[in-house]
């Protein structure tokens, strides 16, 4: 990975977006740092591009009370969010999409990067070895919506059974980093949680 | 790279033109479907749809596809909550409509059976509650529709109240319940069910339609079967249709009771609340468009042919105006075309561009029943019913 590259492209993104954050004079400093935390467009990714894909959101210019309310339905509707997730979205998306912020924001997809790491973790040391019976949970509350209960498929494929199961490292990968419509994970399953799912497929 | 991307961009028209009902629609199977869907990117063919989301798939037509009586299947708007469902489940091997609720007799119908009805054939404007949206200030929460998510299609299908009749309506049935096979990805989203009063569904102009423009419905228009409520916002018009029940009141639900309604008196800005009395969205008010010139667009001094459509739900459009003054002053455009009810009516109107510059064009429409077209449509919280002017800028070069 071209290092000079990445920084190239972060930093005119991260000017761009401070910027547009000093130019909304009704946000408190609290919401500036909130937005600048990337986990808010991970956790687009992972928790509201389950149902919809993320351009929805962007195109939405909202005050801080309709993206609150905006949330709060959703929740209501069964996205996995909690409090503190909430919280996150919407200091981000209303510092991020307030009613004047210019129609051009750029698209998510292009600061996330399609299907690049969000957070390198160090490779660990050794294997992390997983326990069925927490995958379960795990899956259930991540995986469940698009693969199925039981992992029996859904939008998404069928996992019980799936012979990418015996390729361990492509099934990481693909939880971190994603692969087609299925959107990373990096940011929100660790690799603990990832080899608790996979260890708990195994058994389906 | 460059190889691959255009493979890609092929592949999506392909996919596209599938679901639209010019290849084999019925047959994609879903998991694929919608991992393409997924894999869709905004506007990826200009000529055709413009994207707005990308999944669930929800596109408009390039208004300059409006100088065509009829819109193209494969030009036409596509909304819904949860996209379509599995091409298994409407399949004709597996498909069928369920009559129930207040009826003497419950009945269950095949396409076969279905189409023993008289069939009947109606040309009408679909268009999405939500068209328009973006101009609406404050701005509103949900998909950011411009002018193109209307179209005007000819649609053949069986009459709904044959079907009730065939049925038997009890006395106490006041609202025709409709539900669609479509599924959100999670099973605590409520269902898409509407109902529409008792009246509308035995109109004889109310339809079950499985034909678009003289080709088999397509998957993303609703096949195998849609109801056509001529007149109406397109809510009404439930795609994959599965079941029909009769009911004493309205459906319950999220999508009757909460959304796709208006307030019926006044309006609260921008607080996300309708405290007020909220009746459904039923009715499209009047309203036209400009489909040529093309907003940006650059034309010579001299004779600028302006061309458009209008519409007005269940009445006639009796006249469309146009302005170069942003509303000051008002020609009359000259109706041409087909003069159906339901339908649009396309107009024309010639302009003497005699001085370069930048202008804007203005229409308004007015309908038999005297509604204006407004300069701008009240607010309502969820942003529905835009029927403001329609407005292009264009440039007159020297001749």
């Amino acid at each position: 990975m071209n290092t000079s590259h990445v920084i190239g492209g972060v930093i005119p993104i991260g000017l761009l977006v401070f910027s547009a954050v000093m130019a909304s004079s009704q946000e408190d400093p609290e919401s500036v740092s909130a937005m600048l935390d990337p986990r808010g467009e991970r956790l687009i990714i992972a928790r509201c591009a389950v149902c919809h894909s993320a351009d929805l959101i962007t195109q939405q210019r909202l005050s801080r009370t309709r993206w609150q309310a905006t949330i709060d339905k959703m929740k209501h509707w069964g996205a996995e969010i909690s409090d503190q997730e909430a919280d996150l979205l919407i200091g981000y998306l209303s510092a991020r999409f307030p009613p004047n912020a210019p129609a051009n924001v750029p698209p998510l997809s292009h600061e996330i990067g399609k299907g690049e790491p969000l957070k390198q973790e160090p490779q660990a040391p050794s294997p992390v070895i997983g326990v069925a019976a927490r995958g379960a949970g795990v899956f259930e509350h991540n995986c469940q919506a698009c693969h199925g209960r039981g992992a029996m498929g859904g939008m998404g494929p069928r996992l019980a059974k799936n012979p990418i199961l015996k390729l361990d490292v492509l099934f990481r990968e693909t939880v971190l980093y994603g692969r087609g419509p299925m959107p990373a994970w990096s940011s929100v399953l660790s690799e603990r949680d990832i080899a608790d799912v996979h260890e708990w497929l195994l058994t389906r | 790279m460059k190889g691959s991307g255009e493979l890609a961009n092929v592949s999506r028209r392909r996919w596209l033109k599938t679901l639209l009902g010019f290849g084999t629609g019925l047959v994609m199977h879903p998991a694929k479907f919608l991992a393409w869907a997924a894999d869709m990117t905004p506007a990826s063919d200009e000529s055709t749809l413009t994207v707005r989301v990308s999944r669930p798939f929800e596109a408009e037509t390039p208004v300059r596809a409006f100088t065509s009586f009829l819109t193209p299947n494969d030009h036409f708007f596509v909304r819904s909550h949860f996209g379509p469902p599995s091409a298994e489940t409407v399949g004709e091997s597996q498909w069928t409509l369920h009559v129930g609720g207040a009826v003497e007799r419950s009945n269950q119908l095949t396409m076969e059976t279905l189409k023993q009805f008289e069939p009947m054939t109606i040309t009408a404007v679909l268009q999405c509650s939500g068209n328009g949206r973006a101009y609406h200030r404050p701005k509103v929460p949900r998909v950011q529709w411009e002018r193109g998510a209307v179209g005007n299609a000819q649609w053949t299908g069986v009459r709904l109240r044959d079907v009730l009749q065939a049925a038997g309506v009890r006395a106490e049935a006041r609202h025709v319940m409709f539900q669609g096979a479509d599924r959100p990805v999670v099973a605590t989203v409520p269902l898409f069910v509407r109902s529409i009063p008792l009246e509308k569904a035995l109109h004889p102009d109310t339809l079950l339609a499985y034909e678009m423009n003289g080709r088999p419905l397509p998957l993303l228009h609703g096949a195998p079967l849609r109801v056509i409520t001529p007149g109406w916002m397109a809510e009404s018009c439930i795609k994959w249709l599965t079941h029909i029940e009769l009911r004493e009141d309205e459906a319950s639900g999220y999508f009757m009771q909460t959304a796709y309604r208006v307030p019926v008196k006044s309006e609260q800005k921008d607080t996300g609340r309708t405290d007020n009395a909220t009746a459904p969205v039923e009715v499209m008010p009047v309203k036209s468009l400009i489909s040529s010139p093309e907003d940006g667009q650059a034309v010579m001094a001299g004779g600028v042919r302006i061309k458009g459509v209008a519409w007005a739900g269940e009445t006639r459009i009796a006249k469309v105006e146009v302005s170069i003054d942003e509303g000051n002053t008002w020609q009359r455009a000259q109706l041409a075309g087909d003069d159906r009810l339901y339908a649009w009516r396309q107009w024309e109107f010639l302009w003497q561009a005699m001085v370069q510059g930048t202008f804007a064009i203005v229409c308004r429409a007015t309908d038999e029943r005297g509604h204006v077209q407004p300069a701008v449509t009240s607010w309502n919280p969820s942003g529905f019913l835009w029927n403001g002017w329609d407005r292009v800028t264009i440039r007159v070069h020297p001749s």
